[in-house]
């Protein structure tokens, strides 16, 4: 029993990583209707930015920690004026918004391999190995953290979008962006701050995956496990990323722990697979019909 | 004269909306209906429904004695009716020839293998679809403009592309949504003469949506008038004109 | 040799996305399920080379009916997100199937791939594809891709044609991959990674979307050019990833998007200019006529 706790625990630490990658991802396809494909390279450039912040510019973690979710913010402000603007300018069918993200997604790991290297980096100890005893369960330091920043940044998050101005304009572009325009909305703003949310998240999902694994240039590809959580929430949904993210997380530890580690990945697949034939929309989503 | 179209307690409801609720009306064979109403009214959707676009929540659509409720979409044409659509939904980026000659796709006797390796009869055959488009195109006055790429072309002719696309599949039942909208008196006049051409040409029955009063009183025999999805009137145009709620809902005291 | 094998695999895609709209990222998973089949004919089985061709495009092609009963019903984004996993999948699956040499490969495989067969396979690749294209199955699959809804109402079976195209896909990347296979003499799962299938789609855009002609001079000029550019061979996909980008928001058609390079286009270019230049011609005479006579 206490076995199966604690791999509830682990799938929950995960799952919460998770869940701020599904997020960042999500929002950016509520607003703008499109996979943003590059989010797993600002996830990347995240980690890399606190790995940096610790290692070379000596900062203490916090201040690392602000330098890495800044740094993405503005890097997925810059990706979205670079390679969407001007398609969004000329309202340009959504699949070109794909390749290039596509594009985008190829060069952000690429220039890392190019520049920096390939090789893996460890995040110095900055909270310590030791766990924290919670009944039969032991949490480490690292996870509890990694869990409370996830459900304060989310909590904030929705309260954003819920309670502010630019919260409800958010939204508003979510449900009918040209709508939204002709009321006054800066739709341009919106876009920009979407993207720098998505990016704040990013980051801070990708320093907390760099510390809870190692730093490379691939931590990309883990987000197309957010994207399969996100779908599994239902896409477009918030609370649904969330949801689908720890359940994944869950999930896929029970799995690993359970059956084989060898299936940990594919079950991802697995899940995605079932929910796209059973259930597109996914736990939380909606349906829309075609208008003829 | 035999009904070729009938719809029988058609209901759509979307969520907690009635878009159309419980219309009765027919199409007779050789004839040329009009579905007017109010915006809103679920004219389209009323299209939609007895083309399989959406699925009804209650009621039937019967062809030819059958029964076509729900078929699907791209059934439909082989059933034998096809459409126009309220904003235009030409392949823009074909030409004009491309967009006859993809539609013609039914009337074509060769399969896959064929296709690969060109035999015979995909030579054979494929002449005849080519052959057909250009006959259509010249009956409707396109022909000079085969080769322009769909998107160029002015409004009206976009328009009576469409129409075209429609008749290369050989219906016998043409469904129009406003056909004549955006157009002036003068194109509207000629798109009236086009469609009763087209029928007694073709021998086929129309069901035209429309807003322009003026063409729907001149060229419907037969009038449906739908509010907030229900029916509200149904007869010949002099009785549709004389009808009192129809006038109090819908015609005003004016033109449209 | 490398590009004349990355042809096929690009002329297969460039149907899919190209021609009938859809876009799949996981297309190295088919080339793959290709390569194995191959492998495991000529090697376990003893058959010879065609055979593991033929069973190489085979068994692609029916993954990828299975896959898209499953997936082509879905809308856009989720079925790019679909292909994604499926190609991910496949290699996850292959990476831990030891029998077939699991993560760290599968050596041994007969040398069979010669510049011959790879030339063959590729002009007969080109003319089915060409023919195909030009057919009412082509036809009806560009409508699919310009309006579906439309192309519905005009009787085309979207779901048919949707399936048509990525079943000829594969199969065309399944004989890729088993040329492959045969070439390197070696397979590894990681060889058809995400990386491989973007870089394909990535081959189909610098072409230009809907362009035969395009398609196999992309995959010419972009499997040359890093052989030769060996020595910056870490800046090439960052190069690429870049171009893309560039190519998106200049010139999406690619080098000839929508353009095919055939006598009769080609002899209609040249004619155009002949008669551009004559008309030029025509209107300097003219001028000067008229200056002649002080107007």
């Amino acid at each position: 029993m206490a076995q199966f706790l604690q791999q509830m625990v682990n799938g929950l630490s995960i799952g919460s990583v998770y869940a701020l990658m599904a997020v960042g991802y999500s929002l950016v396809y509520s607003v703008m209707n499109f996979s943003n494909f590059a989010h797993g390279g600002v996830i990347m450039f995240g980690a890399y930015f606190g790995f940096f912040g610790i290692t070379l510019l000596k900062l203490p973690f916090p201040a690392a920690f602000v330098l890495a979710f800044v740094g993405t913010a503005i890097l997925a402000v810059l990706i979205e004026r670079i390679a969407y603007k001007p398609l969004r300018e000329r309202k340009a069918p959504f699949l070109y918004f794909i390749i290039s993200a596509m594009g985008a997604s190829i060069f952000l790991e690429n220039i890392i391999i190019a520049t920096i290297g390939p090789t893996f980096r460890t995040y110095p100890d900055v909270f310590g190995r030791s766990s924290i005893a919670l009944g039969p369960v032991a949490v480490g330091r690292l996870d509890l953290i990694m869990f409370a920043v996830s459900a304060v940044c989310l909590t904030g998050l929705v309260l954003f979008v819920e309670k502010t101005r630019m919260g409800r304009a958010i939204q508003a572009s979510a449900y009918n962006m040209k709508a939204a325009a002709l009321m006054g909305v800066n739709t341009d703003r919106v876009v920009m701050i979407v993207f720098a949310i998505g990016g704040m998240l990013a980051g801070i999902a990708g320093v907390f995956f760099g510390m809870k694994y190692t730093v490379y240039p691939q931590i990309g590809n883990i987000t197309t496990k957010s994207f399969v959580a996100a779908v599994f929430g239902g896409l477009g949904s918030l609370p649904g990323a969330v949801l689908g993210s720890i359940l994944l997380g869950i999930i896929e530890t029970l799995v690993a722990g359970y059956l084989s580690s060898q299936f940990r990945d594919l079950i991802a697949f697995v899940i995605l697979i079932g929910v796209l034939v059973f259930r597109p929309t996914g736990i939380m989503g909606k349906t829309t019909e075609d208008k003829a | 004269m035999s009904d070729i179209l009938q719809v029988r307690g058609l209901t759509k409801r979307f969520g907690g909306l009635a878009a159309v609720s419980e219309v009765d009306f027919s199409v007779r064979e050789g004839g040329i209906a009009g579905l007017i109403g109010p915006n809103g009214a679920g004219k389209t959707t009323i299209f939609n429904l007895i083309t399989g676009v959406y699925k009804v929540t209650a009621g039937a659509v019967t062809f030819e004695g059958k029964d076509i409720t729900d078929t699907e979409p791209y059934k439909i044409a082989d059933i034998g009716i096809t459409r126009t659509f309220q904003n235009i939904r030409l392949f823009k980026n074909l030409t004009v020839f491309d967009n006859v000659l993809t539609a013609c796709h039914a009337s074509a006797g060769y399969g896959l293998f064929d296709s690969l390796v060109r035999t015979p009869r995909f030579r054979r055959e494929e002449k005849v679809l080519r052959d057909k488009s250009i006959e259509l195109l010249s009956i409707l006055g396109l022909a000079d403009r085969k080769d322009a790429i769909a998107n160029g072309l002015p409004y009206g002719l976009q328009r009576r592309l469409e129409i075209t696309r429609a008749l290369a599949l050989d219906p016998r039942l043409l469904l129009l949504d406003e056909p004549a909208a955006g157009m002036n008196p003068d194109e509207t006049e000629q798109l009236m003469r086009l469609i009763a051409d087209i029928r007694d040409r073709f021998k086929l029955s129309v069901l035209v949506i429309e807003h322009h009063m003026d063409l729907v009183m001149r060229l419907c025999e037969h009038i449906v008038v739908l509010n907030f999805g229900q029916k509200l009137a149904d007869g010949t145009p002099d009785a549709i004109r004389g009808d009192k709620c129809v006038i109090e809902a819908y015609l005003g005291g004016g033109d449209e | 040799m490398l590009s004349g094998i990355n042809l096929i695999a690009v002329l297969g895609l460039s149907l899919l996305t190209g021609f009938a709209g859809l876009f799949s990222f996981g297309h190295a998973g088919f080339m793959a399920i290709g390569a194995y089949s191959a492998a495991i004919c000529t090697t376990i089985l003893k058959l010879p080379f065609a055979v593991g061709i033929a069973a190489g495009g085979a068994t692609a092609a029916g993954a990828s009916w299975l896959i898209g009963r499953a997936t082509l019903k879905l809308k856009g984004d989720y079925f790019c997100i679909a292909t994604l996993g499926f190609g991910e999948a496949i290699r996850l699956i292959l990476d831990n199937f030891q029998g077939l040499g699991g993560a760290r490969g599968w050596p041994g495989i007969p040398p069979s791939t010669t510049i011959w067969n790879i030339l063959i396979l590729d002009v007969i690749g080109v003319a089915l594809l060409a023919n195909l294209v030009r057919s009412r199955h082509g036809r009806n699959m560009i409508a699919v891709r310009e309006e579906e809804l439309a192309a519905q109402v005009a009787g085309i079976d979207v779901f048919k044609y949707k399936m048509l195209a990525l079943v000829v896909s594969a199969a065309y990347a399944g004989v890729a991959g088993s040329l492959l296979a045969h070439y390197m003499t070696f397979i590894q799962p990681k060889m058809f990674s995400m990386v491989k299938s973007t870089e394909l789609t990535i081959i189909v855009i610098f072409g230009g979307l809907g362009s035969i002609s395009g398609s196999v001079l992309g995959a010419v000029v972009l499997t040359f050019l890093p052989e030769l550019l060996r020595a910056v061979d870490k800046w090439r996909l960052v190069v690429y990833g870049l171009a893309v980008i560039g190519i998106m928001i200049g010139r999406p058609r690619g080098l000839m998007g929508g353009f095919e390079l055939t006598p009769a286009s080609l002899r209609r270019h040249f004619a155009d200019r002949k008669e551009a230049k004559a008309a030029k011609a025509a209107q300097v005479a003219e001028d000067a006529e008229l200056g002649k006579d002080g107007l």
